[in-house]
């Protein structure tokens, strides 16, 4: 071999065919499928006989396996293009494949703020709601972790009677659907005035964060031996202090792991949000419900998903950074 | 330095204070926990289960106790039905997706030009709220969508019609691509997590004593990861099943509807003594999803004991 062939063609060409395959089945052109399947198979032969020969060893990629993930990171990127190419449009009629009138061209005669313009204005409510998911999620955060780490620690550490039971109970609300759950606390906290209320969000957001929290930490303490702690004590440091200058410090990098873990959920959260929010409080994902739920897409609704995808970047760069994966093993692995 | 060390003040003694601290300790560092999760978790539960039996004061009615609400409910036409889409609609993505999800992690385990890169790219959708799923596919396959377009442009459909109906309908493809493009990086993510910790030596040791890639992938790895697997489907399908904003949007707009969104249009009624029913819903919804959860759990159980690991 004197050259590496690069499979990214293959795999777009092979999903074009694809795509054109179900297509043509779907809409009864059988002559024309059944051309394509055969085209297909050439193109497979063709594939199979000119990767074949890249294999090196178990620790390398398969010319399958490699073209497998091009095809995730296509999928999963690949539609934020036109996602950002309709943030720009004006008008993007059927059955066009870029917009007739870009969104630059036609701002300034626009009556009203159209697209990035729109997005902007206080109109839309995207900086207010932005600024709610942020207060909210890293309050949540901060609860989550004080209600969250003592537990942990006695989880990690003692063995009692109903310590299996416990550590059920606060997996449950992962395997109880967030609706029955949401619409019981709806009633509930209209009864007591919390609905539409900041402390009302707040509250309902500590049940799906807790169990995230509860399995880092107990990880976090299982993974810290208790001689720190005890030498500290025989050297003379009351439990405070043990707690402040030997325990926090070790543990810090575990509890900022927990803490992305759920400023990620608590940011993510749709339905309790719009539960008890009521339409008084918008957080990002709510305000994206009111842009998408009517089925349909407009410059607008283009542009705010966007910017609610932001912070899910800024999170991923994050725990990219500090969450090591072997916390979600020892959080789900069993 | 053993001079030092016997200088050292012997351990505290335990005092009658520190004995009673030691025996409220454990109580006392999980009340909090508990506390607040009955209080909200239980407690909604309880007023969810109270209100589907005939208890709202709140709304003038107090027949409790009467199973009205649930007789009414399961005798209603398209209640089946709607149990039925509800499971359809969560088994199927499920399924795929750990397929998709275990090939991906095991790929992911190779070295590879671009792995940071990728392993960047391919957790994306995980730290994204769904609807941002729900706006991409709306974009790319609604019936006027890109592709679409792009069959249009190619000639092979003549109008938005001849497109097949993959958003809006009960077949339900496009709520099950966005929990897949949702729900492949979690489950690849906890399946990729286990490999870790497994580290490769025993796949090693089958492969040096003359497995094939297929023996040892099926004997070997697979059962090694599968506690990874169960939690991630448990966790996929519970949520799946209970998802409200997704087949909202994307789902039919005429009966039936799945449970959840069923549930909400009952409580979104103007019509207040409707919310009781939503409440008997939402509880029909945990029942089912629960019972077929445990009886997937013991049915991995009894294939652990099988294989003798418990």
């Amino acid at each position: 071999m004197s050259r590496r062939r690069h499979p990214l063609p293959w795999a777009i060409g092979s999903l074009a065919l694809f795509v054109l395959l179900a297509a043509s089945l779907l809409t009864g052109r059988l002559a024309l499928a059944a051309a394509l399947a055969g085209l297909g198979g050439v193109v497979a032969i063709l594939a199979v006989t000119l990767f074949r020969r890249h294999q090196g060893g178990p620790q390398r990629l398969s010319p399958f396996q490699r073209f497998y993930l091009w095809f995730v990171g296509i999928a999963v990127l690949g539609p934020f293009i036109p996602l950002v190419i309709a943030s720009f449009a004006f008008r993007w009629n059927w059955p066009d494949l870029l917009p007739s009138v870009w969104w630059w061209t036609a701002r300034t005669t626009a009556r009203t703020p159209r697209g990035w313009d729109y997005v902007f204005s206080p109109i839309s409510r995207v900086l207010e709601s932005t600024a709610n998911t942020v207060i909210i999620a890293l309050i949540v955060t901060l609860v989550c972790i004080v209600v969250s780490l003592p537990a942990a620690r006695v989880i990690a550490r003692e063995n009692f009677r109903g310590k299996s039971l416990i550590e059920f109970f606060l997996l449950t609300p992962l395997i109880v659907p967030e609706i029955a759950v949401g619409l019981g606390i709806l009633i509930t906290f209209i009864q007591i005035g919390l609905a539409g209320s900041y402390l009302g969000i707040v509250i309902v957001h500590l049940i799906p964060t807790i169990p995230y929290m509860v399995r880092v930490l107990t990880s976090v303490f299982q993974g810290l031996s208790r001689d720190y702690e005890e030498q500290a004590q025989v050297l003379g440091a009351g439990p405070l202090r043990t707690l402040w200058h030997v325990t926090l410090p070790m543990i810090l990098p575990g509890i900022l792991a927990g803490g992305l873990f759920a400023f990620l959920v608590s940011s993510n959260i749709f339905l309790l949000t719009f539960f008890i929010g009521r339409g008084r409080i918008e957080t990002l994902p709510t305000l994206l419900f009111s842009e998408v739920s009517g089925g349909r897409l407009d410059p607008e609704g283009a542009g705010i998903a966007l910017i609610v995808t932001i912070p899910g970047i800024i999170l991923l760069i994050m725990t990219e950074r500090f969450i090591k994966e072997e916390v979600f093993a020892k959080g789900f692995g069993g | 330095m053993v001079s030092t060390r016997k200088r050292l003040p012997a351990p505290p003694q335990p005092g009658p204070r520190q004995h009673l601290l030691k025996r409220f300790y454990i109580p006392l560092m999980l009340a909090p926990v508990v506390v607040v999760f009955s209080s909200l978790f239980l407690g909604s539960l309880i007023v969810a289960l109270l209100q589907s039996f005939g208890y709202a004061p709140l709304y003038n009615v107090d027949e409790f106790p009467t199973v009205r609400h649930y007789s009414q409910l399961i005798s209603a036409p398209g209640f089946w039905q709607s149990v039925g889409l509800t499971f359809y609609y969560a088994i199927v993505p499920t399924i795929i997706g750990t397929a998709f999800s275990v090939y991906l992690a095991l790929a992911l385990r190779r070295r590879f030009y671009g792995k940071a890169l990728f392993n960047y790219i391919y957790k994306l959708p995980l730290m994204i709220p769904y609807l941002v799923g729900v706006a991409l596919i709306i974009l790319l396959f609604a019936n006027g969508g890109l592709i679409a377009r792009t069959l249009f442009q190619l000639g092979l459909i003549e109008s938005t019609r001849d497109f097949p109906r993959i958003l809006l309908s009960h077949g339900g493809w496009g709520i099950m691509i966005v929990y897949l493009w949702k729900q492949i990086p979690f489950t690849t993510l906890i399946v990729f997590s286990v490999l870790i910790g497994l580290g490769p030596e025993s796949e090693e040791a089958a492969l040096t004593l003359g497995a094939s890639r297929w023996q040892t992938l099926w004997h070997v790895t697979l059962p090694q990861i599968m506690p990874g697997i169960v939690s991630a489907t448990i966790i996929v399908f519970a949520f799946n099943f209970g998802s409200f904003e997704v087949p909202f949007i994307l789902g039919a707009k005429i009966s039936p509807f799945t449970l959840p969104v069923e549930a909400w249009r009952a409580f979104d009624d103007a019509d207040y003594t409707r919310r009781l029913r939503a409440m008997a819903i939402v509880m029909v919804i945990s029942l089912i999803s629960s019972l077929l959860l445990i009886s997937y759990l013991s049915l991995y159980r009894f294939y652990e004991r099988r294989r003798g690991r418990v």
